[in-house]
């Protein structure tokens, strides 16, 4: 299977290094054979039809120099160019996410699926602002096109829904799905730290982004109520559709008056049919929902299987290599079987 | 949620503690039972009247069921005053924005009543931050006091947390 990366920050290296992890055991367990054909970052590309040496090229990245510093790499190659001259079968799209435009990332994808590549991307944006149209983009060029990644990290919740859980009538959707923002509010709640304060340490710590809007104010959150409503509800929903509050009004007192009536404050997205909301919810202490610091956490309210949660880490390079690499051997399997 | 059942039993013996099985066999917790044979039925039953406090509307209509299928004939069943219960926490200018007329407001909605109020108050100028505990007779009215508290507090600029 020969790939192509767009995009080489945390998420992209993070793939690079899983591929180098996993390389032989995707072999013996699967058959599946990967080879990285090109790279490509904000300053230009590396190409190699032979197989781009990852090793070498996250020792450059890493070493502060930029994808183009690869032996032949080419200076101010646009992704675009990469994707549509370079043969490859899977196409990574995995630049940063622009929520109001989707842009790049939308082009990529777009470009990708007409030149007949499967893509997989953990981008946010593109699926926010085109989903019914990437899907029916994929339908016509006839390739596979997944986004694990671009929901709750590490957790299978969009898999799990749609696959295992087959037959169900879902019926809604609730998670806490942004771990900055559980980090800050577990943090206030059993330490009693400020707002403020927590957010500060957060960001000290990388939790934390340094325009921490998307997060706090709930619109990352809303984000992935959008993607999942569209993806496992079958809505054709927009971020506008959601109601979004954030958590900056929460405060020590706030998680204390709630604890002591057996509750928890919890940023909480939902996704029904005539509700997509993100906001502060009182949850039950005990209840799945419950998670502390950065976990993510899904529940699915069904017809026949009732309640099912989902917890794991819904950020970090590794756990969401985990969802990128699952989505490859998920398209490998289905256009093995074609 | 608090459940009041008045049923007719056969006058014969054994009868009662017949009725009460399925109750707590579904761990439903009887609060009351009112036996009244002073005053049968033209039919010469009994009637009987059961409070108990059970986890969900499923277990509720197992209990009902399986008190049917042993020939209770079950005349109501209704759900008593206070039934549901709801947290809230509000955040904003809370004391500021008259917290006796959010009150006032929410109880002069028929079937609610707040039954408690906690405040934590900020520092001076601050924002605070309270909780209320709203009873009402059913879900319907307790959805009505919810509806009137987003209207109350988007007026006076409070944030609602609601359970989820």
């Amino acid at each position: 299977m020969r790939l192509v990366l767009i995009g080489f920050g945390n998420l992209g290296r993070g793939l690079a290094r899983a591929l180098l992890d996993k390389g032989r055991a995707l072999h013996s367990s699967y058959g599946l054979r990967t080879k990285v054909v090109a790279v490509v970052d904000e300053y230009g590309a590396a190409v190699d039809d032979g197989g781009v040496n990852l090793r070498r090229l996250l020792q450059i990245v890493e070493g502060g120099g930029q994808v183009p510093d690869y032996p032949g790499g080419k200076r101010e190659k646009p992704a675009v160019e990469v994707i549509e001259e370079v043969e490859a079968d899977v196409v990574f799209e995995l630049t940063p996410t622009n929520i109001e435009t989707g842009e790049p990332g939308l082009t990529h994808i777009q470009r990708a699926m007409r030149a007949g590549r499967h893509v997989i991307t953990s981008n946010k944006g593109p699926l926010v602002v085109a989903f019914s149209e990437l899907e029916r983009l994929a339908e016509e060029s006839e390739v596979e096109f997944r986004y694990s990644a671009s929901v709750g990290g590490a957790i299978p919740v969009i898999d799990l829904a749609k696959n295992l859980l087959a037959g169900n009538e879902i019926r809604a959707i609730r998670g806490v799905l942004n771990g900055t923002t559980n980090y800050i509010l577990t943090r206030m709640s059993k330490e009693g730290v400020p707002f403020d304060v927590v957010l500060r340490e957060a960001q000290e710590l990388g939790i934390a982004e340094k325009d921490p809007t998307l997060d706090v104010d709930g619109i990352d959150a809303a984000c992935k109520v959008v993607i999942l409503a569209n993806a496992i509800l079958g809505m054709d929903a927009k971020l506008a559709d959601v109601k979004v509050t954030g958590i900056r009004n929460v405060t020590p007192e706030v998680t204390k008056l709630a604890r002591e009536t057996g509750y928890t404050v919890k940023l909480v997205g939902v996704a029904k049919p005539d509700l997509l909301e993100v906001a502060p919810k009182l949850v039950p202490l005990g209840h799945p929902l419950a998670v502390g610091g950065t976990l993510n956490a899904v529940t699915l309210e069904m017809d026949l299987a009732r309640e099912i949660s989902i917890t794991g880490f819904g950020a970090g390079p590794r756990e969401t290599a985990s969802a990128l690499i699952g989505d490859m051997i998920s398209i490998h399997r289905s256009v093995g079987a074609r | 949620m608090r459940v009041r059942i008045e049923m007719e039993l056969e006058d014969v013996p054994g009868q009662l503690v017949k009725a009460l099985e399925p109750i707590s066999k579904f761990g439903a917790n009887i609060q009351n039972v009112v036996h009244q044979r002073e005053r049968k039925t033209p039919l010469g039953r009994v009637p009987v009247t059961v409070i108990f406090d059970v986890d969900d509307r499923e277990r509720l209509d197992r209990i009902l069921k399986e008190l049917r299928d042993s020939g209770a004939r079950i005349t109501l069943v209704g759900e008593r005053e206070g039934m549901v219960k709801k947290v809230v926490l509000l955040v904003g200018h809370i004391v500021h924005t008259n917290v006796r007329d959010t009150i006032d407001r929410v109880n002069s909605l028929e079937g609610v009543r707040i039954s408690d109020l906690s405040l934590a108050m900020g520092g001076a100028g601050e924002e605070s931050a309270a909780r209320i505990i709203i009873l009402a007779d059913n879900e319907g009215r307790a959805e009505a006091a919810l509806r009137l508290l987003d209207e109350i507090a988007a007026e006076k600029k409070l944030l609602v947390i609601k359970e989820m």
